[in-house]
């Protein structure tokens, strides 16, 4: 798992000993420079000192023992380039020079010689690089290994101001994980770092988005227990009736009326499971191409047994075949089926009940139901669509759901549900769909 | 006793009518607020049943109005409210009984009789008049202690004139009493029921007012 901790602590902890070790490159470089130029100067003062004395060929032979390591090498060589004197019987030595300073490559390193003329002789002081080298590496280190000593100071450190830092965080997790699922309100935004202020904000935004969303469930739920109230009561009644019944007659009569209220009741049950399916926080259904004509002639063929029994012109005027809506084909067909079961149930007996699909002006796909019946009140227009609503003076027994499943359906494909009244009576429904709902 | 539904739910409304119609009430149905104001207007009922979700006017506004105009018929509210605050309304606006659907048949006309009891301003369930003694639940009626057959119209009307002695009710009252809308009324019924009942129940039992109606005698 990603710790913001862990991976805060390695960068901080990286970045700090790559300059811990830039720094003491850099100290080692200039530290070697010091050196150089110090010893250069030494080996310079030393031949210089050298050449003032007056050698006349009168070298004392080379020292035997030396106990005491000595770095610096001198050369005395005659105008014939013979050596005269050497310091040391070093196994190489760097040959003969030029005058001045030069830097030489034997088989055991790299010498820094200096040599002058006295005379006829050449003076010639060496000195190995690997001393300098030396010298410049220790400078160097010594300056690493307290710094690095530091390191592990430094992770406690940085862990307890990350941890600090983080706080905030597990404040808010805390406050989260202890809420009760049904604490919707919204966390408090006080005292929050302007870092954590987004994700609380979009945590608040979700929380309040779910309590509307509970809210409405709760709404519903209220809503359609108290709606089932009455198929149930009727039901009872009914079933009461059944029982009391002294004659035959009686009895058929009060039984046709509990199986027409049963079938109320299922409707109800029906007509809400429908709409429950519809809603667009749960539905998410895959979109396809749907022709409105061919929906329309099924769905007509559906209803065509319901509107004969009434004695209802039911038929599809106008159809088509270009009308395509992307959308989801159950939903489409649950639209038209309460279109066209509402105009149907609404319409007077010898009615007649037209459905058209056209496609509009610009191309949009629409639905248009046309009946013949009483119409709905334009002052009702605007509540038809609210779930449960039934307009005034209503017979028919019907369950306020059905202009709220349509609407829903409707919504969920972006277009827009029209009332108005059809000629000479009745009502008109028509759905439009969006310019490019077919594409 | 003449009963005024106001349901606007199609089945409740025909299944309940029915049920008290077996019941020999005489019961008429609205479907809605405004056309139960018009048939309040006429002042003729004894009980008033009222559904509150209505369209046009609401249950509880045609209750306030029915009080306000100190119109003191009994009220039993109907309703698929189940909320205490909707029985308080319903009660504080001025509801003598309220019952939540679903209900049963059975209960409704318990809660009738117990209406129409308290209406008469009697504690008992069985109305005893001197001799005449009628339990409105099993429709008995004995004259000094002896079984007396009477037919439904008949019970309706004797029970119509029991609920109150000593005071003539007309002829049309009375027809009302006994008829829903709808039902044909055949002239001279309610005398031919008067004869009936004064044969079964005795010539005294039931006086005659020329000219204002039928009467109970107080002391009988």
């Amino acid at each position: 798992m990603k710790s913001i901790r862990r991976q805060l602590l390695a960068a901080l902890l990286g970045t700090i000993f790559l300059a811990l070790l830039a720094s003491a490159y850099a100290t080692y470089r200039s530290t070697l420079a010091e050196v150089d130029e110090l010893f250069d100067y030494q080996l310079r003062q030393l031949a210089l000192s050298l050449r003032d004395q007056a050698f006349h060929n009168t070298f004392a032979p080379p020292t035997e023992n030396v106990e005491e390591e000595l770095d610096f090498v001198i050369q005395v060589w005659s105008p014939e380039g013979v050596r005269v004197y050497y310091s040391q019987p070093h196994k190489t030595l760097p040959g003969l020079v030029q005058i001045g300073y030069n830097t030489i490559t034997t088989p055991e390193g790299n010498w820094r010689v200096f040599a002058t003329q006295l005379n006829s002789l050449v003076i010639q002081v060496a000195q190995p690089l690997a001393v300098r080298n030396a010298m410049a590496l220790k400078a160097a280190t010594h300056l690493m290994i307290p710094l690095c000593a530091l390191l592990p100071v430094l992770s406690v450190l940085i862990w307890i101001v990350v941890s600090r830092g983080l706080a905030p965080l597990d404040r808010l997790a805390k406050a989260v994980a202890s809420r009760s699922p049904k604490a919707l309100e919204p966390l408090p935004e006080q005292k929050v770092p302007s870092e954590v202020l987004p994700v609380v904000r979009s945590l608040n935004d979700l929380l309040g988005r779910l309590a509307e969303a509970l809210a409405a469930q709760k709404a519903f739920i209220a809503d359609a227990a108290h709606e089932l109230r009455t198929p149930i009561a009727a039901m009872q009644l009914q079933a009461q009736l059944v029982e009391r019944a002294q004659t035959e007659a009686e009895a058929q009569a009060a039984i046709a009326d509990l199986k027409a209220g049963i079938q109320r009741a299922g409707h109800a049950v029906r007509q809400l499971l429908t709409l429950a399916r519809q809603d667009p926080d749960i539905a998410a259904k895959p979109r396809v191409s749907v022709a409105l004509a061919e929906l329309a002639r099924s769905v007509i063929g559906d209803q065509i047994a319901l509107a004969a029994a009434k004695d209802i012109d039911l038929g599809l005027a106008s159809a088509d075949d270009r009308a395509l809506v992307l959308g989801d084909t159950e939903g489409l067909r649950i639209l038209l089926a309460n279109l066209v079961e509402n105009a149907v149930r609404y319409t007077p007996g010898g009615g007649r009940v037209d459905v058209h699909i056209r496609c509009e002006e610009n191309g949009s796909p629409s639905i248009t139901v046309d009946d013949t019946g009483p119409g709905i009140p334009s002052k009702d227009q605007a509540r038809v669509f609210d779930r449960f609503f039934r307009g005034e003076g209503t017979t028919e027994p019907g369950t306020g759901l059905g202009l709220a499943i349509v609407k829903t359906v409707a919504d969920r494909h972006g277009a827009a549900v029209e009332l108005s009244n059809a000629e000479p009576h009745g009502l008109r429904v028509k759905v439009i769909f969006s310019e490019f709902a077919g594409v | 006793m003449r009963i005024l539904l106001v349901e606007d739910d199609t089945m409740i409304g025909k299944s309940v009518q029915t049920g008290l119609k077996q019941e020999n009430y005489a019961v008429d149905w609205v479907r809605d607020g405004v056309a139960a104001e018009l048939s309040l207007g006429n002042d003729t009922y004894d009980l008033l049943l009222l559904d509150l979700g209505l369209p046009r006017k609401s249950g509880l506004d045609v209750l306030k109005s029915l009080r306000a105009k100190k119109n003191a018929i009994p009220v039993l509210i109907l309703t698929a409210r189940d909320a205490v605050a909707d029985r308080v309304k319903g009660l504080d606006a001025g509801a003598d009984d309220y019952l939540v659907k679903p209900f049963d048949l059975d209960e409704l006309s318990a809660r009738i009789r117990a209406l129409s009891r308290r209406q008469a301003g009697r504690a008992e369930p069985v109305i005893e008049h001197g001799p005449i003694k009628v339990n409105p639940v099993s429709h008995e009626v004995r004259l000094n202690d002896t079984l007396v057959n009477l037919s439904a119209r008949e019970f309706a009307l004797l029970v119509a004139l029991l609920e109150h002695p000593g005071i003539p009710l007309s002829r049309s009252r009375l027809e009302e009493s006994i008829y829903g809308w709808g039902e044909e009324v055949e002239s001279n019924t309610v005398e031919v029921y008067i004869h009936s009942l004064r044969s079964k129940l005795g010539k005294r039992s039931i006086a005659n007012v020329r000219g204002v109606g039928y009467l109970i005698p107080k002391d009988l």
